[in-house]
């Protein structure tokens, strides 16, 4: 026999109190003397023997009931073959059953999902519960969602609470699904604890993590009995994992080049695979990918041209398949009416910085985009309300008041694009940079540095480019058009820390391109000038290309940017709001309010967590148009692949893990699971019969023996 | 009174002050051999009119109402109202049953107090009182005096009782009966832990010889309710059997025993003709005592039975 609480059973020196009790009144009569001698019932006399045995039959009784009471709250466990007394127990358990949410539950075999065959799975694993137990409930995705928390299990109401269950279109993170059930064990108050985990086992997360796991899933395992029952299927599934700009103006009368990465994660080529993108749910574009073979993706590209200013919503569309959910991928896109580029040139001359920015032959000036040179002397006097990106090339130093206004320029949502020049004073620039605690630039200058080599030859990019769409183009270069462009000096810099490397130098790492963002702006920073004594980026197509994906970048807004499920959404304010509550609509249409936050002069308001696929339209106050944002889902989840049978063995050995893949085996998990017997109640019914006992033989033992008529007065 | 009378242990003062302006006015006239505040039965020279009766041969020719036999022709003597005192006579019962005491203070110890205020009281009204003690025999015994000397006398003999186990109430009460003269007010004290046919055998003696009886029956407030717990060892005062028993089981029929017993003392009491009262030892003596008095002026036509408060 075990016990739950087995300290408790230290309440069983209680039956010390009765024996006390006893000793100090034993045979020890009161005594007085009396007069009324007559009127007493001379037929109640008691013999001390009779008290003696009266009171040790009641004292074992008393003892008897103090051992049964401490036995109840000790509450008391026999195996359910090791014991005779496992026939009067019951058995009980406390369940915790962890229910696989994530959205590759919604894939299909036939008409039926995983969530829907994992619901069947839990209701067979109920249906031996006895009502009272103790029961968590909770769905598994990005994050935990706890249906039911150590409640008394009653089976319709559980079965109403399940039916209302749904998946989520978000991925599993399963390195935390270890933690947060083993935190739910252990304040589960249960003779035995069994935790089921009803998942489609993807292969991607249970192998790939399973060396991680084994150690979680034992140290669970030491707690609670674990069972795992797999939902496992077909993994045909065709996703769009990417869909992003590529090249183009998001300007109105223009077209955008997207691309679309459709990848087949089933076991069967995927043929003539029709790719479609809308805007504002209008089909612009249509592709056909003629083939995708099987564990591969191809990419292809929608041409999307914009009609109207605004923002657009964008998607990319394949036909339904098993999972559905991913086979839309959506983006925002605010289209600009015009694009002006404010040129302030500092060195005098600049004119290829013009030509690249317009990237035009001859530096022909295209409609609704216009460039415009001043040089900085006349930049005090200059609306930048007029523009959309300023570039600051070469200009010596800037005042206060310029500090403060192109500070305010970036904060509303506009670029800044930032290169020195021979003239530049950069501890100047350092000093007028700064905005309180924050700076206008990503880095602060140190000082130039040369880069060349001793033969005059300048040091190469880094290879290494990171993934942003201003770098991207770069990535898809070949590596010799790359090594062509040669620095020979830049500016040695310190990054601010939230400001992002975009490039680099080889070797010693010098930063050449920096980002930053500013409000609901950008800022770029260049370390070296387009200068042939500072490198020969002005020779090679680079320079446009990079000019020309900052333009492109710093005109869009931050809400183009896609999200996914699980992310927050930000709505950033220029100035301090005259509200204090944003309101993000859902794309099922739910208004979620949500208080505006300020911090340094920010303003912004950020819904937590988006917890739908679609276009969440966010809105300032109310009369400021709706902005929408695009979110989708993670699809590193579309790889619906299920971990094989024989698989098992290796992924969960060592791990105390059951799999309970048929109705058999999870019937037979549950009764080899739940093989203790609790004898709480039985102890208790024991006790309170003996308590009763105890009772009539108080009460009724003496008027057994009064029968005699007593003496009269007469 | 002398401030002599003050040292008597007996007469707590503030229990006779509580009684100091109460008159004590016996039921029925007793004859008297000095006048006093209370009216005789006996027919005398006195001033106050009573009533007429036809004339028998021997009455005074004075006392002839010449009046009533101008009208009618017919004798008739006038009948007069002498006012006279009474003589008292109080039997204490001194027996074991009478040492019992659940507090501090025993009904035999009570009974004195009682005693001893009413022959106070009786003597401060300038009337005779007597004292006898008893148990199964006569202990002691104070010949009727009015003179406050006797207190001292009452007093110890009081203080001389050890007491003994009565055997019959009626013994006594038949012998106090013998040794009156004349007629008197007698108060007996006691528990009457005895035979009811008994005690009311030498009772109807005292009445029958034309005695003014009053029973003042003194109980312990743990003879009334009976509150023991547990298992006790209960010892007889009157010689009885000891009994070991567990309170609680016997309590209901213990009450319903003494109820009966004091019933049927309060009721032939009554169809006696003798006034009862039931006194509480652990209430005022002072209170219950002028209660009684006071009831007694206010029922002076008829016998009362009460229990104190």
């Amino acid at each position: 026999m075990s016990f739950m609480s087995p300290f408790l059973l230290l309440g069983a020196a209680g039956i010390a109190l009765p024996i006390i009790a006893h000793i100090l009144n034993n045979h020890k009569f009161q005594h007085t003397d009396w007069a009324a001698m007559r009127f007493l019932n001379t037929a109640a006399k008691v013999k001390s023997r009779e008290i003696r045995i009266k009171d040790i039959l009641l004292l074992i009784l008393r003892c008897l009931a103090i051992l049964m009471l401490a036995l109840v709250i000790s509450r008391p466990l026999v195996d359910e073959e090791s014991s005779v007394l496992s026939s009067f127990g019951e058995r009980r358990a406390g369940v915790i059953i962890a229910l696989d949410a994530s959205y590759s539950m919604l894939h299909k075999d036939g008409a039926i999902s995983r969530f829907d065959r994992a619901k069947e799975k839990v209701k067979r694993m109920v249906a031996n519960l006895t009502p009272g137990d103790p029961i968590t409930f909770l769905l598994l995705g990005m994050e935990h969602r706890i249906v039911l928390r150590n409640r008394a299990f009653h089976s319709d109401t559980f079965l109403e609470v399940l039916e209302e269950q749904v998946a989520h279109p978000e991925a599993l993170d399963l390195d935390s699904v270890p933690r947060r059930l083993r935190e739910l064990v252990d304040e589960m108050d249960a003779p035995q604890k069994e935790v089921y985990i009803v998942t489609d086992v993807q292969e991607q997360d249970w192998k790939l993590g399973a060396s991680r796991l084994k150690y979680a899933l034992k140290d669970l395992g030491d707690s609670a009995k674990l069972v795992m029952v797999p939902v496992s299927g077909s993994h045909e599934n065709l996703s769009i994992t990417k869909f992003e700009f590529v090249s183009g103006v998001l300007r109105k009368d223009t077209s955008a080049r997207y691309s679309v990465t459709v990848n087949n994660f089933g076991n069967q080529p995927a043929v003539g695979v029709k790719v479609s993108g809308k805007i504002n749910n209008i089909t612009v574009d249509q592709q056909m990918i003629p083939r995708i073979a099987p564990g591969s993706a191809e990419t292809v590209s929608l041409f999307l041209s914009f009609q109207n200013p605004g923002p657009a919503r964008i998607s990319a569309h394949i036909q339904d398949d098993d999972l559905p959910l991913d086979n839309i991928r959506r983006a925002v896109a605010i289209i600009r009416d015009r694009v002006s580029i404010l040129c302030v040139d500092g060195d005098g001359g600049q004119t290829f910085l013009s030509s690249a920015l317009l990237a035009r032959e001859g530096g022909v000036e295209e409609k609704d985009y216009s460039v415009t040179t001043i040089p900085w002397v006349n930049f005090p006097a200059h609306d930048l309300s007029l523009y959309d990106v300023v570039v600051m090339a070469g200009v010596p130093t800037i005042t206060e008041d310029q500090t403060k206004k192109l500070d305010l320029f970036v904060r509303k949502g506009n670029g800044l694009v930032w290169l020195p020049g021979e003239k530049t004073k950069w501890k100047s620039w350092n000093e007028r940079a700064k905005l309180g605690e924050s700076s206008l630039l990503p880095a602060e200058l140190e000082g130039v540095i040369k880069t060349g080599g001793a033969m005059g030859v300048g040091r190469p990019l880094s290879l290494d480019i990171p993934e942003h769409s201003v770098s991207n183009p770069l990535r898809s270069l070949s590596e010799d058009l790359l090594s062509e462009a040669r620095f020979l000096k830049v500016y040695q810099v310190n990054p601010s820390p939230n400001s992002t490397t975009l490039l680099k130098l080889a070797g010693n790492a010098y930063p050449l391109l920096l980002e930053h963002s500013h409000g609901r702006g950008q800022v770029f920073m260049f370390t070296s000038l387009a200068g042939t004594e500072w490198n020969n980026m002005a020779l090679t197509p680079l320079f446009p290309m990079l000019l020309q994906q900052m333009v492109t970048y710093l005109t869009s807004r931050e809400f183009e940017k896609p999200r996914l499920v699980g992310n927050s959404l930000k709505l950033s304010y220029v100035e301090e709001p005259d509200v204090i509550e944003a309101v993000f609509e859902s794309p099922s249409g739910d208004s979620l309010t949500v208080p505006v936050h300020s911090h340094r002069n920010q303003h912004a308001a950020i819904l937590g967590q988006a917890d739908e696929v679609g276009f969440y339209l966010a809105m300032g106050t109310l009369q400021s148009p709706a902005l929408p944002i695009a979110v989708n889902v993670d699809t590193s989840e579309s790889m619906v692949k299920c971990l094989s049978a024989e698989s098992y063995d290796e992924t969960f050995s060592n791990t105390g893990v059951k799999i309970a893949s048929s109705d058999d085996e999870l019937e037979a998990s549950i009764m080899d699971s739940r093989s203790k017997i609790s004898l709480w109640k039985f102890f208790g019914i024991l006790g309170c019969l003996i308590m009763l006992i105890e009772g009539i033989l108080c009460c009724r033992l003496p008027k057994g023996k009064r029968e005699v008529p007593v003496t009269k007065g007469a | 009174m002398s401030s002599d009378h003050s040292k008597v242990e007996y007469l707590k003062p503030e229990i006779l002050k509580s009684l100091g302006n109460l008159e004590l006015i016996a039921k029925e006239i007793v004859a008297g051999q000095k006048v006093g505040a209370h009216r005789s039965n006996l027919k005398g020279f006195s001033s106050e009119f009573s009533h007429h009766r036809p004339y028998a041969p021997g009455d005074p020719i004075r006392d002839l109402d010449w009046r009533v036999f101008a009208r009618t022709e017919k004798y008739y003597t006038k009948l007069y109202e002498a006012e006279t005192n009474f003589e008292c006579q109080v039997l204490l019962d001194a027996s074991s049953s009478m040492n019992y005491a659940s507090g501090e203070v025993s009904k035999l110890e009570y009974s004195k107090y009682l005693a001893a205020s009413i022959c106070y009281l009786i003597l401060n009204q300038q009337d005779t009182v007597g004292l006898s003690v008893f148990d199964s025999r006569l202990r002691a015994h104070v010949p009727p005096k009015s003179t406050m000397g006797i207190l001292v006398e009452i007093e110890k003999s009081l203080r001389e009782i050890d007491s003994l186990p009565k055997d019959s109430l009626s013994k006594q009460l038949h012998d106090t009966a013998l040794q009156l003269k004349r007629r008197s007010f007698v108060i007996l004290i006691s528990d009457l832990f005895s035979d009811v046919d008994d005690l009311m055998s030498g009772l109807d003696h005292l009445k029958h010889d034309g005695h003014n009886v009053i029973v003042l029956q003194t109980l312990d407030p743990y003879e009334l309710d009976f509150p023991f717990k547990g298992t006790w060892r209960f010892e007889g005062l009157e010689s009885e059997e000891e009994l070991i028993t567990q309170p609680d089981r016997i309590r209901t029929d213990y009450l319903k025993n003494l109820d009966e017993h004091l019933t049927q003392v309060r009721d032939r009491c009554v169809r006696s003709n003798v006034d009862y009262l039931q006194l509480n030892t652990s209430h005022s003596l002072g209170l219950a005592l002028s209660r009684f008095l006071q009831s007694r002026t206010m029922e002076r036509m008829g016998p009362t039975s009460g229990i104190s408060s």
